[in-house]
């Protein structure tokens, strides 16, 4: 440790102007941060690879090392801070310690926060996002490891067991401290322990968590088929009695039944039991409705993910008209309407993504458009359902013909859609109608985007479109649009595609225009694959009305003309490129501003430990005149916290 | 109640192909009555078969006549009185129930789809279109094979594409599907008329008459010289001259003048963000 100590010291700069009083605690606190950060890249780097919800805080969680790291060298030259945050930490230990977590974890754990609170008071706020944004994986991990290291091997089951109850604990901390970070945490770790969830699991825990007379329980126990599981485990193991009147005394939270209930349906969609989850998540909504909690909202917002993913699956499918989902709109727009009046924004976004998705996959579009006429969308909803929102937008106005805004949405969609393996799906996707929309407009797509490892077979069909719109071969994109027809159809372009014909018309016009002085109509016809040269004059008028050409017509003698080019660099043209993508990065920087996380009540945490310091100043001074304090002494006492 | 409803509608069928359209009015306001009295102008699980037939068809023939009479908002209202049918009806499930056969439904929204390309609304035309498709793909057929529906897309594909004189034709024969959508055509030849001025100002530096006659499909040569002043073209030695836009020299001063006014605001603009981020 010593050793440890001293080389991370040598690293530090800020060092050697501190006072000898500081330097002990600090060093502390390096050592314990330095803990943190060793893992950290693996850590993002697991996460990453790990569920669709995770990539888009792992920056964040990335920045929030960053900044705390730094953060320790400037307050922890002010010792008389230290002590004084010491005693709210205690609080939050005896918070947990009532939890059912394993307390060797637990305190484990804690034992790092708290060094570090201690050290760093304003930091707190701004490191435990940090920690939480860390993702679920260090938590799985280091308590899988250490928490079980004394059962030596370890059973995926009770891995599982002991995960959902550390889960509990984290909801109830959520809850004590109004916190929806530590919510987010725990669903996200839903997806590293999907394939643990078995009936098996999930009755345990139901049982382990609730007395026996909880109408949640049952409700529960009869959804994975486990009814009789309080008497099947409890003559089986003496402990739970225990743990029974344990949970009984205090009372069980929403939260965790929510949770609970979140795993069934996951359970029930991974074994296919669509009926049956379907009924369970419409009985789930109706109690759900009943609670107006704050803290339950990412919560609530997962249970209406998949009760509209159990109702998509029932027959009859969606493009027909008589689809089940179409039953469940009236509830999802019940949903919305009270969300939006309790300003839950995670509910309000996920179901209009969802009302969206419901009202497309049977081309109602124009409800889809009224309803994103009529509701706005909260800015600060998350990231994924940001993306969802701006593909279903760009879907819209792509089918309305208003590219230009359908292209913005798709670029953002894109941009914002998570790397991750899982969310490949919605990369593609969004992917795909970007590159029909950039054709629509008349643009040529990048040829990069063809070569992603993610996009190269997916978007096969699209790139020979491309190619086919790029050379204006009126036959050849013909052709591909009748071989892949099955491809666009599925991927719901189909009708798009047939909308740029009149584009390769165009690009094979200007092509001829490019690269003749003078060509007669007759040519033009020919070479396009047109059906007369009436049909050939009027088009290439249309061109040169639209601004595509710069030519003139001759008609008694039949020829097209084309114009010189003027040097564009004289235009306004590059003014313009130049300007748009000035603003590009400009709002980059301020989305990226918006994006980073800042700490819930830092300003007051400020205020209090300002305050506080100037009562432990006032104290001090009065010690000193009384003259029994040394400087010993007081180290002494920050040692001892 | 269904009986006196049969009679409103056989009178009404009558009224509406003698193009007696006051009749017809009036009989359409007492069979929406005597509906709405049965609980049926909105079908509804309860309704009986007979009733949604019967239905139907009262609004489909006052569609009909709101369109003989070119009352293109009450033509809208009966076709979206018409949807929840016509929701019922593509629904496998009911297909028993309710008697497809009589439907007019694919001419109804032909018509729709005509309406809304007359009137230049491309953003609704599209948005039904997709429907359709998405429909007719699910019966593992195109939307092309219906003569009704065939016939607005056709139609919206050359006017976007630019072949005038297939529009032209199109609405010029006895290619019409039906005699309710020839009522569209006058609409239609204005539409693509102007177009065509509007490209030949830009394409051609003159033209003479006799061409500009056929180009824009007029009957006439003096018709030709009627258009050219409505339009402001100038006439001189049977050739038509189109107005050159304003003098290129004057016009790119006037550029300049704009192109430093933006210039200057968008660096005042990046200076002033550059501020706030450093």
């Amino acid at each position: 440790m010593p050793t440890e100590r001293r080389s991370l010291r040598s690293n530090n700069k800020s060092d050697t102007s501190s006072s000898a009083n500081g330097e002990k605690t600090r060093s502390g606190s390096q050592s314990s941060s330095s803990n943190k950060d060793k893992p950290a890249p693996a850590r993002a780097a697991a996460s990453k690879a790990k569920s669709t919800k995770a990539a888009s805080s792992n920056t964040i969680s990335d920045s929030g090392m960053g900044e705390q790291r730094d953060q320790p060298h400037t307050n922890g030259t002010d010792p008389a801070k230290n002590g004084v945050n010491g005693s709210e930490d205690v609080e939050m230990e005896e918070d947990t310690a009532g939890g059912p977590t394993s307390s060797f974890n637990a305190s484990k754990g804690r034992k790092g926060d708290q060094k570090m609170t201690v050290v760093v008071p304003p930091i707190k706020g701004s490191r435990k996002p940090g920690d939480k944004g860390q993702d679920q994986e260090d938590d799985v991990a280091m308590k899988g490891v250490e928490g079980e290291e004394p059962e030596s091997e370890i059973d995926p089951k009770a891995k599982a067991i002991q995960d959902i109850k550390t889960n509990f604990t984290l909801l109830e901390r959520a809850v004590a401290h109004f916190d929806p970070r530590f919510t987010l945490r725990v669903l996200r770790s839903i997806s590293s322990m999907r394939k643990q969830i078995t009936s098996d699991v999930l009755a345990e825990v139901i049982v382990d968590a609730y007395p026996k007379s909880s109408a949640t329980a049952s409700f529960l126990l009869d959804a994975v088929d486990q009814a009789g599981a309080f008497d099947s485990v409890g003559t089986s193991r003496m402990e739970v009695d225990a743990d029974k009147s344990k949970s009984a005394a205090k009372e069980i939270l929403p939260e965790i039944d929510v949770y609970l209930s979140i795993l069934v349906q996951i359970y029930m969609y991974d074994r296919k039991d669509i009926q049956k989850g379907a009924k369970f998540s419409t009985g789930l909504i109706e109690r759900l409705r009943t609670l107006n909690r704050r803290t339950l909202d990412s919560l609530a917002a997962r249970v209406y993910f998949y009760y509209s993913l159990f109702f998509e699956q029932i027959a009859p499918l969606p493009p027909s008209p008589a689809a089940t989902v179409t039953t469940i709109r009236q509830p999802l727009l019940t949903a919305l309407r009270t969300a939006v009046l309790r300003k839950d924004v995670d509910t309000q976004a996920t179901v209009m993504t969802l009302l969206l998705r419901n009202y497309l996959s049977t081309s109602h579009i124009s409800q889809a458009d009224l309803l994103i006429s009529h509701n706005h969308f909260p800015p600060s909803a998350s990231n994924n359902q940001i993306a969802r929102y701006l593909y279903y937008l760009g879907r819209i106005r792509t089918i309305q013909l208003q590219y230009t805004e359908a292209h913005g949405h798709l670029i953002g969609a894109t941009r914002k859609s998570p790397s991750s393996h899982s969310a490949r799906g919605f990369y593609q996707a969004s992917h795909k109608l970007l590159v029909v929309v950039e054709l629509l407009m008349g643009d040529i797509p990048d040829r990069a985007i063809f070569r992603q490892a993610a996009l190269e077979r997916a978007l096969h069909p699209y790139f020979l479109l491309v190619q086919a719109v790029s050379v204006g071969d009126l036959d050849g994109f013909l052709n591909i649009v009748n071989t892949h027809s099955a491809t666009f159809r599925k991927d719901g372009t189909y009708t798009l595609i047939l909308r740029l014909r009149q584009n390769v018309i165009k690009t094979g016009i200007r092509m001829m225009s490019l690269s003749y002085s003078r060509i007669s109509l007759r040519d033009i016809c020919l070479r396009l694959g047109l059906d007369s040269e009436e049909s050939a004059e009027y088009i290439v008028a249309k061109a040169i009305r639209d601004g595509v050409i710069e030519a003139t017509l001759d008609h008694e003698r039949g020829f097209m003309k084309s114009k010189e080019v003027g040097d564009i660099y004289a235009t306004r043209e590059p003014g313009e490129v130049f300007h748009e993508r000035i603003r590009a990065c400009l709002s980059l920087h301020d989305e990226s501003v918006k994006a980073m996380r800042f700490p819930m009540n830092q300003h007051r945490l400020e205020l209090k430990s300002a305050q506080e310091a100037r009562e432990r100043e006032r104290e001090l001074a009065k010690e000193i005149q009384e003259g029994d304090i040394d400087d010993e002494d007081a180290g002494g006492d920050f040692d001892a916290i | 109640m269904a009986g006196e409803l049969k009679s409103i509608i056989s009178e009404l069928t009558n009224a509406v192909n003698r193009k007696q359209f006051d009749t017809a009015n009036d009989l359409l306001s007492r069979a929406k009555r005597t509906l709405l009295l049965q609980n049926a102008l909105i079908p509804t699980p309860s309704t009986s078969p007979e009733l949604i037939v019967l239905a139907r068809e009262a609004l489909e023939l006052g569609a009909l006549a709101a369109i003989r009479q070119t009352d293109a908002p009450s033509f809208t209202r009966y076709y979206q009185q018409l949807q929840p049918f016509y929701d019922l009806e593509r629904d496998a499930t009911n297909a028993k129930k309710v008697d497809p056969k009589n439907s007019q439904r694919s001419k109804i929204t032909g018509l729709y789809l005509l309406l809304l390309l007359s009137s230049g609304d491309s953003t609704s035309f599209h948005t039904v279109l997709e429907g359709l498709v998405e429909e007719a793909s699910l019966n593992g057929k195109s939307v092309e094979d219906d003569p009704f529906i065939k016939y607005p897309v056709d139609l919206e594909r050359n006017l976007m594409e630019g072949s005038y004189d297939k529009v032209w034709r199109e609405t010029n024969s006895e290619r019409v599907p039906s005699e309710d959508f020839a009522l569209f055509s006058n609409v239609l030849v204005g539409t693509i008329r102007s177009e065509i001025a509007d490209c030949s100002e830009k394409a051609y530096p003159s033209l003479p008459i006799s061409n500009a006659k056929n180009l824009l499909f007029l009957e006439s040569e003096g018709a030709v010289m009627e258009f050219a002043q409505q339009r402001g073209w100038v006439l001189r030695d049977g050739r038509i001259y189109f107005p050159v836009e304003a003098d290129t020299a004057t016009r790119s001063e006037k550029d300049i003048l704009v192109a430093s006014g933006t210039i200057i605001e968008n660096a005042i603009g990046y200076a002033r963000e550059l501020e706030t981020i450093v």
